[in-house]
């Protein structure tokens, strides 16, 4: 299977149908008791009418004026850096979306411990010079907030 | 000079003492760091200035903001690697004279350059700024409408690869400044029955998502096997700067600064335009023009003195007219919200001797980056030699406690992960973030005095247009967008052409 694409036709898809979407929502979303034609309503939908146009727009110049590249999904695409950076950050997000959930469950400590260990070895660092002044800058992080600004972290 | 008087007194306080120097370290420490920038720095300190007092806090962030900007061009001269966007035609001539083993004349002209240019900056800061508030309190909605306009109208100087993305951009954060209870009538907007989106998104939370986290994430694809670049320390000798290149070097910081002073007055600029087109100017009026580029000691010059002088000018338009001048003046404009203080004409007005203060405490600031370079600068060349692998971690522990501390809240750490995903797709489509928070910094400004205005005139939307003043900005405005685009498509053919 093969796709031309760019990043304006990407980006001018996703925008024009996300701006449909929030714009039909408006009403449900947003109740105003004004009488006046200019209103709460008005300026999220100049926004997002704005959003959907110029995201039309980008969407046409990245089909008809702007060159395209091709994507072939076959064996040798799997091979290649675009292929595996695209796998490696999506892994980064994950650890990131579980360092968030530990956060909110077992607090800045624990999720910290997590964080240092997963981020170190998804860089492949085995020093353990890095390890431990990361320990130790995330406890003086804690210590800063906690005592010296006496804001309470979980 | 009552007020002048007064800012006196409150800058010359010990907390202000003390901050000013460790700001200043800071600053340039994390300018120097490869992977954070001093906007980054900014962001990521201001959640710490919360129980400061609001003259401390700005004084500390400005020394952050003005050290970084130095800051970077460790970076750039030792590493071949700019550490702020602000620094990247310093790479030209300070990269050369590394390799040629004048590393440490390179930093020290950086120095001298920056601290001139930057007590010139902050002086044209605190003599032009009351003047031009003073203008400005004759505005009324109409007018800061059309100032919101074109303050966004800038999107098409940041823009540079595509107008539309852009406008998309701007949009996009409008909408976000949207969401929450609406200030005029109390109307609840896409909260989706989440009693905790009734607030709002705070502006600190989109900042720390969209820049600080999208940036780590940028940086998923770094292989440190292949990516590190390591300097050498032998590559710092003691070869100092002869008093013949400091008098060579003084058309190019004279006309670097006041490159810099105007462009940095220009809201949608910033340093890093500055630094271009002064180096472009010094090397066209130079009479070795072909030495440029190999190792020129004017070349750094030019674009520090630039980028610096930028620093206090680039705080013009956002104090007097509550419309950031670039990036990061857009973050200390959150700053100043943040501590109680509504940048524009009735802060001059209201609390004019704390902003006094910190006029005055930019002065004292660019006075104290000679002092802080000059004993520090050896040392801040092995800064760069601190792997990014750790620093991520580092970087992300300060985001999520900054960010849970700014309401107790879990949802702002949800938030600025949120914000900081969407961010780093965005950049993989190559959207520039900056039109993103102008929108959400300039939208509700240009939403309640799009519609007091319209209470004021029954509906008519030629209040816009028959207000001198208003219209003047719009055309501005309008203008400022197709002349860029116009440029912007001459650009590209161009480079079809020569393909």
């Amino acid at each position: 299977m093969k796709i031309t694409y760019n990043s304006e036709i990407v980006a001018g898809f996703l925008f024009t149908v996300i701006a449909v979407v929030l714009f039909l929502l408006v009403p449900s979303q947003i109740h105003t008791l004004e009488t006046t034609e200019i209103n709460a309503q008005t300026v999220p939908r100049i926004a997002l009418g704005g959003l959907g146009i110029f995201s039309f727009l980008l969407f046409l110049q990245g089909v008809f004026l702007l060159p395209k590249k091709t994507l072939v999904f076959n064996e040798a695409l799997y091979a290649t850096r675009d292929f595996r950076d695209a796998i490696r950050s999506t892994v980064y997000i994950a650890i990131m979306i579980v360092y968030v959930v530990l956060f909110s469950l077992l607090g800045f400590i624990a999720a910290n411990v997590y964080l240092i260990f997963t981020v170190l070895l998804y860089y492949r660092s085995t020093k353990k010079s890095h390890y431990i002044v990361a320990f130790s800058v995330s406890a003086i992080v804690y210590l800063v907030f906690t005592v010296g600004l006496n804001i309470s972290l979980p | 000079m009552d007020l002048f008087l007064a800012g006196l007194d409150i800058l010359f306080s010990w907390q202000i003492l003390v901050a000013i120097p460790l700001g200043l370290i800071l600053g340039i420490v994390v300018g120097a760091i490869p992977g954070l920038t001093s906007d980054l720095g900014i962001i990521l300190c201001i959640p710490l200035t919360y129980t400061m007092e609001p003259t401390v806090a700005i004084v500390t962030l400005l020394a952050i903001y003005v050290g970084g900007t130095y800051g970077g061009a460790i970076t750039a001269i030792l590493i071949n690697t700019p550490g702020t966007s602000a620094n990247a035609a310093t790479l030209f001539d300070g990269y050369p004279m590394t390799q040629k083993g004048e590393a440490f004349k390179a930093l020290t002209m950086a120095l001298f350059a920056s601290t001139v240019a930057g007590i010139i900056g902050a002086f044209v800061l605190l003599f032009a700024a009351p003047p031009i508030a003073k203008v400005t309190l004759m505005f009324g909605p109409a007018e800061y409408l059309a100032l919101a306009v074109f303050g966004l109208s800038v999107i098409a100087g940041v823009s540079n690869d595509n107008i539309l993305k852009g406008l998309m951009g701007a949009c996009i954060g409008i909408f976000v400044s949207t969401i929450g209870l609406d200030v005029i009538s109390g109307a609840v907007r896409f909260t989706f029955d989440n009693t905790q989106l009734r607030r709002g998104i705070d502006l600190i939370i989109a900042l720390i998502g969209l820049f600080a986290i999208s940036e780590i994430l940028m940086k998923s694809k770094y292989d440190p096997r292949i990516d590190r670049k390591v300097i050498d320390p032998a590559a710092i000798t003691r070869c100092k700067v002869t008093a013949q290149e400091y008098k060579r070097c003084r058309k190019p910081i004279a006309l670097g600064t006041l490159i810099g002073v105007i462009i940095g007055a220009t809201p949608g600029t910033g340093g890093g335009l500055a630094g271009f087109i002064s180096y472009n100017q010094t090397k066209q009026l130079s009479k070795h023009p072909e030495t440029f580029g190999k190792g020129e000691i004017e070349g750094i010059a030019a674009s520090e003195s630039a980028n610096n002088g930028a620093c206090g000018a680039t705080m013009i338009p956002m104090l007097t007219l509550g419309v950031p001048g670039d990036g990061a003046t857009a973050i200390l404009m959150g700053a100043f919200m943040v501590h109680g203080l509504v940048p524009g004409p009735m802060l001059f007005k209201e609390q004019g001797n704390i902003l006094y203060a910190i006029m005055l405490g930019l002065v004292v600031v660019n006075v104290c980056l000679w002092f802080a370079g000059k004993f520090f600068t050896r040392f801040y060349a092995h800064i760069t030699r601190i792997p990014f692998e750790l620093l991520a971690c580092i970087v992300l522990a300060f985001c999520t406690a900054g960010a849970y501390s700014t309401n107790n809240s879990m949802y702002d750490v949800y938030y600025i992960f949120i914000f900081g995903i969407l961010a780093y797709y965005l950049r993989r489509l190559n959207f520039q973030l900056v039109p993103i928070l102008l929108g959400i910094v300039l939208g509700p400004l240009a939403e309640m005095n799009f519609r007091r205005a319209l209470m004021l005139s029954d509906g008519s939307l030629s209040i816009f247009v028959t207000r001198p003043i208003s219209l003047a900005f719009l055309l501005v405005a309008f203008a400022s967008v197709v002349v860029f685009t116009i440029k912007g498509s001459a650009e590209k053919k161009a480079n079809r052409s020569s393909r």
